[in-house]
């Protein structure tokens, strides 16, 4: 391992990390990848958490869409996600979603995983919003947890060296092409790893706004790092807001109540008592997609018909008790501790952060526009377009994992080094953070409190251009790390204060409402099938929209 | 805004010579968690403590930490004004940051055989409890055994168990390997389940499911084998060697005052066959206050030696004579005062009466003061009253009646599980760490409430160990002696 170890200054070159394979992140998609790549030659796995224990995935509870029956088909499947996505969905990787989902959740039963059945020996799916047929795999309410365990179990049968509790700060990029990655371990000292090819699995950013369901990793690490150097992003200013995230206790504002909540038969209703989504959507009502829903809920609260906590109530309380503890433990539990049986009372809830779209741009083999670097997972654009699906970024960890970790993996062989150079512009960097001033927590809660006004569900031109003066100020600050244990911390909110730019530039360069993203400000002729916009796109050297010609 | 005083652990390793406590004083939202607090001090007015989370929501198992000595996730448990957090019972990295690696690595993990099938719906409803672990260690850090002996702790086992049942592994025989890696140390004590944030109830869904898996493979340890034949062939755990106290029980005791409840004695094989004289002692106390006792004599062994080591074919017999004896004279309340008899009546029964420990009984309908004896005491928590029944203050509220009390931890003195029978030097192991507590005390005397630990600890210390019951009934006599004296106005 390479220690830069700063006092003395001792350049221990001979000791950078090497392999074939290198991938950064342990949620769902980084840890597949591993697995993959893991065939074709030596690979490290960095994290910035523990193994498994950090990122969305372990979270999510609702579950994995996956096509099982024959009543369902992939072209259904394709067709509710284009739609869901306001058909700003790459159609190509659609396709390679919806076909290699169900194999890639063989894979996970082949592994061991336990997801509940059916009395037919079938794994059980639910309703979801946005499906024509119910098609989300679960298992209960920790899907995604279930899921993480048996990719961990089954990454401990290969010989991948898991590295945790290591921050990855920028890829290393030798003339055009990246060799590898610096990172902070927990004491601060820098850590280099070179590589054949470089696997980016960072996961998402919702911890942008001041509410937000991510875990404490959804920082948004890989987009900053991607950004740098020199991939290219896009639909950056889509961010799904959940509709339902919980609203009390107030330090734990955010939290998320599954959709599976609303799949199960919950209820919306507002303080009057009044189940006003038959007003948004009646046909799917609950059920209708997630941003119909979220802006549904935020209207109402606007309009004065929220509660006192500032939310309106999901209620189960007419379903059998029996249900909600078996299908929806984790939620029980957690309320429980709060103070609240759902079993008899409704819960709270208001939309929170939840999921960014948008992400680096991929091909189907998971590679990025920069050689040497793939990406899987959250931190790719494409998939779902303008609004995710539950249920999707689930089998998008899996499908694109294989996917970018068998492409890394094939990857040639490449005699190239990390240069001493990388290494002491890093260290500049890190050394201005111990002689600086701010306290990184405080721009972080000036950040998010920014973002959640101006950069939220209902924006407009005005605001996000504010809302960028404000981080551009923010970015400005010398920011302060008391120790070089305090390192990480600040190189991490300034990937927050990239990512936050990169969403609020993409929201300026969309004068369109689509799906999640919607501008108060533009009147517009078109809808999402006819609109005249593609993607967003946003890197080192350009930026724009692309325009679609239709015939 | 509230405001909240924690004192909090702090040690880095690498620069101090030993731990310390740090007080802080922040101020945290109404409803906040024990992270909230943490990351109120980190932020505001201490960046270098160091913790860990992640989800903050309960189900990545990043953070726990010691609240108040109790093991739990800092993202769920409230923030208490005057808490002490400290980190688990683990390595320590730095403050509350403990090394979890090394732990996760050793549990055993599946060799799936390549087939993507589906467990049938009963194997996966099996399965699930034992999934929902989010390896966050806290049992691992409470366990009495792992301490001790060479055992790989209640996780592991719950992971055996998976392990075992499930049709994809091709791991080998994980019921042997669970054998081999300390299944049978483990006392049954449940401290893992109840400090385990998901519920998982290790000693009875995975620890006795195991051990009944190596019955049926011959694994049973030979003395455990010795106890079953006993059971079957005598209705009783334990070898007469004298006059039991159901031999010479009447059938009724009534009370010597107006009767304030009617209940069933539900005897035990320990206070029948070995300790009848404590028995007897508890009759006195409760015949002394009102409360009238039915005794039937055909009542057999509650089976907890049976459960607790896994053979549990003959247990319905067992199951069914105890509570026709009970029902056949229309009992309503069965007491109990061997506290493994009533957990396992409480918690392995489905019983038509209710079942209540004399402790709760006493406490109840009240008992007339004791004399006070100057006598230093201190009470050891039998595992299966305090965490089986979840029975602490009303022991507590007897004994201070009549002998001052000294507190000391609640651990398990290696008496159950048959970890006493097949394992006595983890047994003899255990016992030797609640020596020690009791001597830091300087209590005179070590009361209790089980047969089980009484017998057991009594044989690892110098001090007389008393049942509850025993003591109060000395109280009894001392004010008796007292009045005859005279000193005692009435
Ligand atoms: C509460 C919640 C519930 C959800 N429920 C569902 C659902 O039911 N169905 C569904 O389909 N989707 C759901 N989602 C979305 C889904 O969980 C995520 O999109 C998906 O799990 C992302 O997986 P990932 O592997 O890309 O990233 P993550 O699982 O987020 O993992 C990211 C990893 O990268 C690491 N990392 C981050 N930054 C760095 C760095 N700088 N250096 C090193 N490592 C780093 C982290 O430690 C982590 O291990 C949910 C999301 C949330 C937050
Ligand atoms: S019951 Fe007690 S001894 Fe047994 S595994 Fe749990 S904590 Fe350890
Ligand atoms: S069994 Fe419970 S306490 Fe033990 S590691 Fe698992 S979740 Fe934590
Ligand atoms: S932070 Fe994940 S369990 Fe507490």
């Amino acid at each position: 391992m390479y220690v830069y170890d700063a006092p003395y200054n001792k350049m221990r070159s001979a000791e950078v990390m090497d392999c074939h394979v290198l991938v950064i992140g342990s949620g769902g998609a980084g840890v597949r990848a591993a697995i993959e790549a893991s065939g074709y030659g030596k690979t490290i796995l960095l994290s910035k958490t523990l193994a498994g224990k950090g990122g969305c995935t372990p979270m999510a509870e609702g579950g994995y869409n996956a096509v099982l029956r024959e009543q369902d088909s992939c072209e259904i499947h394709y067709g509710d996600t284009m739609k869901g996505g306001s058909y700003l969905n790459d159609p190509e990787l659609v396709r390679i979603l919806v076909a290699e989902a169900p194999e890639r959740m063989e894979d996970l039963l082949r592994w061991g995983a336990v997801f509940d059945v059916t009395d037919c020996c079938e794994v059980a799916q639910r309703p979801f919003g946005g499906q024509s047929f119910p098609r989300t795999c679960y298992a209960g309410d920790r899907t995604g947890h279930e899921m993480m365990v048996t990719l961990i179990e089954r990454l401990a049968s290969t010989d991948v060296k898991v590295i945790s509790e290591v921050t990855v700060l920028d890829l290393v990029v030798e003339s055009g092409r990246v060799v590898g990655a610096l990172g902070l371990d927990g004491k601060g000292n820098i850590v280099a790893v070179r590589a054949d090819a470089t696997v980016l699995a960072t996961g998402g950013g919702t911890q942008i706004y001041d509410i937000s369901t991510n875990s404490s990793s959804g920082t948004g690490d890989g987009f900053a790092i991607g950004y740098r150097a020199g991939a290219e992003l896009i639909d950056m200013e889509m961010v799904q807001f959940h509709p339902t995230g919980a609203v009390y206790p107030y330090d734990a504002r955010g939290r998320l109540i599954t959709e599976a909540v609303r799949g199960e038969g919950g209820v919306l209703k507002n303080a009057l008592g009044e189940r006003f989504m038959e007003k948004y959507d009646p046909v799917k009502k609950e059920l209708s997609t997630r941003d119909v829903v979220s802006r549904a809920i935020a209207t109402e609260i606007l309009e004065g018909r929220g509660t006192a906590h500032g939310g309106v109530y999901l209620d189960v309380t007419h379903l059998p008790r029996q249900q909600i503890e078996e299908r929806l433990p984790v939620m029980l539990e957690q309320f429980l501790k709060f103070g609240v049986d759902i079993r008899e009372e409704p819960m709270e809830v208001a939309p929170t952060a939840h999921h960014i779209m948008g992400g680096l741009r991929i091909s189907p083999h998971g590679e990025t526009t920069l050689p040497g670097l793939y990406a899987c997972g959250e931190v790719t654009g494409g998939v779902h377009g303008a609004n995710r699906l539950g249920g999707n970024a689930l089998a998008d960890t899996q499908v694109f994992g294989k996917r970018a970790g068998e492409s890394a993996g094939r990857a040639p062989r490449r005699d190239v080094r990390i240069g001493e150079k990388a290494i002491e512009a890093q260290e500049e960097r890190l050394s201005l953070f111990l002689g600086g001033e701010v306290p990184p927590s405080t721009v972080v809660r000036s950040l998010r409190t920014a973002m959640w006004e101006g950069a939220g569900i209902f924006r407009t031109a005005r605001d996000l251009e504010k809302t960028l003066g404000v981080i551009a100020h923010l970015s400005s600050l010398p920011l302060l790390a008391r120790t070089r244990e305090n390192l990480g911390e600040c190189c991490t909110v300034q990937n927050m204060l990239l990512t936050a730019t990169l969403v609020v530039r993409g929201a300026l360069l969309r004068k369109e409402s689509r799906g999640a993203h919607t501008r108060r400000d533009v009147v517009q002729a078109w809808d999402a099938q006819t609109s005249p916009y593609g993607h967003t796109y946003q890197s080192l050297t350009r930026s724009g929209i692309e325009t679609v010609v239709r015939e | 805004m509230m405001k909240v005083h924690a004192r909090v652990f702090r040690f880095d390793p690498e620069e101090d010579e030993k731990p310390h406590y740090q007080n802080y004083v922040v101020e945290v939202n109404e409803g906040a968690r024990v992270l909230h607090v943490l990351q109120a001090i980190h932020d505001e007015i201490d960046p270098t403590l160091a913790f860990r989370y992640c989800c903050g929501a309960g189900q990545c198992g990043s953070c726990a930490v010691r609240i108040n000595g109790e093991p739990g996730l800092a993202c769920m448990e409230e923030a208490r004004d005057g808490m002490t957090v400290e980190p688990l019972d683990l390595p320590i990295k730095k403050d509350l940051v403990v090394d979890l690696q090394p732990f996760l690595a050793t549990l055993p993990r599946i060799c799936p055989r390549g087939e993507p099938e589906v467990p049938d719906r009963e194997k996966v409803e099996l399965l699930k409890p034992l999934r929902s672990c989010i390896e966050c260690v806290c049992c691992v850090s409470v366990c009495p055994a792992m301490d001790v002996a060479s055992f790989d702790g209640p996780t592991a086992m719950r992971q055996e168990l998976r392990l075992a049942l499930d049709p994809r592994d091709k791991g080998g025989d994980r019921v042997r390997e669970a054998v081999s890696h300390g299944l049978f140390t483990c006392t049954s004590c449940q401290a893992c389940w109840k400090v385990c944030p998901k519920d998982i109830e290790i000693p009875g869904k995975a620890i006795e499911k195991l051990r009944a898996l190596a019955n049926r493979e011959g694994l049973t340890l030979p003395r455990h084998q010795e106890v079953a034949r006993l059971v079957r062939e005598t209705g009783r755990s334990i070898v007469r060697t004298g006059p039991t106290f159901l031999e010479d029980a009447p059938e009724v005791i009534e009370p010597d005052g107006p009767v304030k409840a009617t209940v069933g004695f539900f005897v035990g094989c320990m206070y029948n066959g070995r300790l009848p004289q404590t028995a007897r002692d508890a009759m006195e106390v409760l015949k002394r206050n009102g409360i009238r006792v039915i005794i039937p004599r055909e009542q057999v062994c509650c089976g907890s030696p049976l459960i607790r080591t896994g053979q549990v074919d003959f247990l319905d017999t067992l199951k069914k004579r105890n509570i026709d004896a009970f029902v056949f004279r229309k009992i309503d309340t069965v007491l109990t005062m061997c506290a493994g008899c009533g957990s396992t009546l409480k918690n392995d029964y489905r019983t038509p009466f209710r079942v209540m420990d004399i402790n709760e009984v006493l406490t109840k309908f009240g008992i007339e003061p004791p004399a006070r004896l100057p006598v230093k005491a201190t009470y050891h928590d039998p595992c299966h009253l305090l965490r089986g029944q979840g029975i602490r203050d009303q022991p507590r509220e007897l004994i201070t009646q009549v002998v001052e009390l000294v507190e000391m931890p609640s651990i398990c003195c290696g008496s159950g599980g048959g970890v006493r029978s097949g394992m006595p030097e983890v047994a003899a192991a255990l016992a030797e760490n609640r020596r020690k507590e009791i001597e830091k005390t300087g209590a005179e005397i070590v009361v209790s409430s089980c047969p089980f630990c009484e017998f057991h600890i009594s044989e690892h210390t110098d001090r007389p160990v008393r049942n509850v019951t025993s003591i109060l009934l000395e109280g009894y006599r001392e004010k008796d002696r007292k009045k005859a004296k005279g000193t005692v106005s009435s």
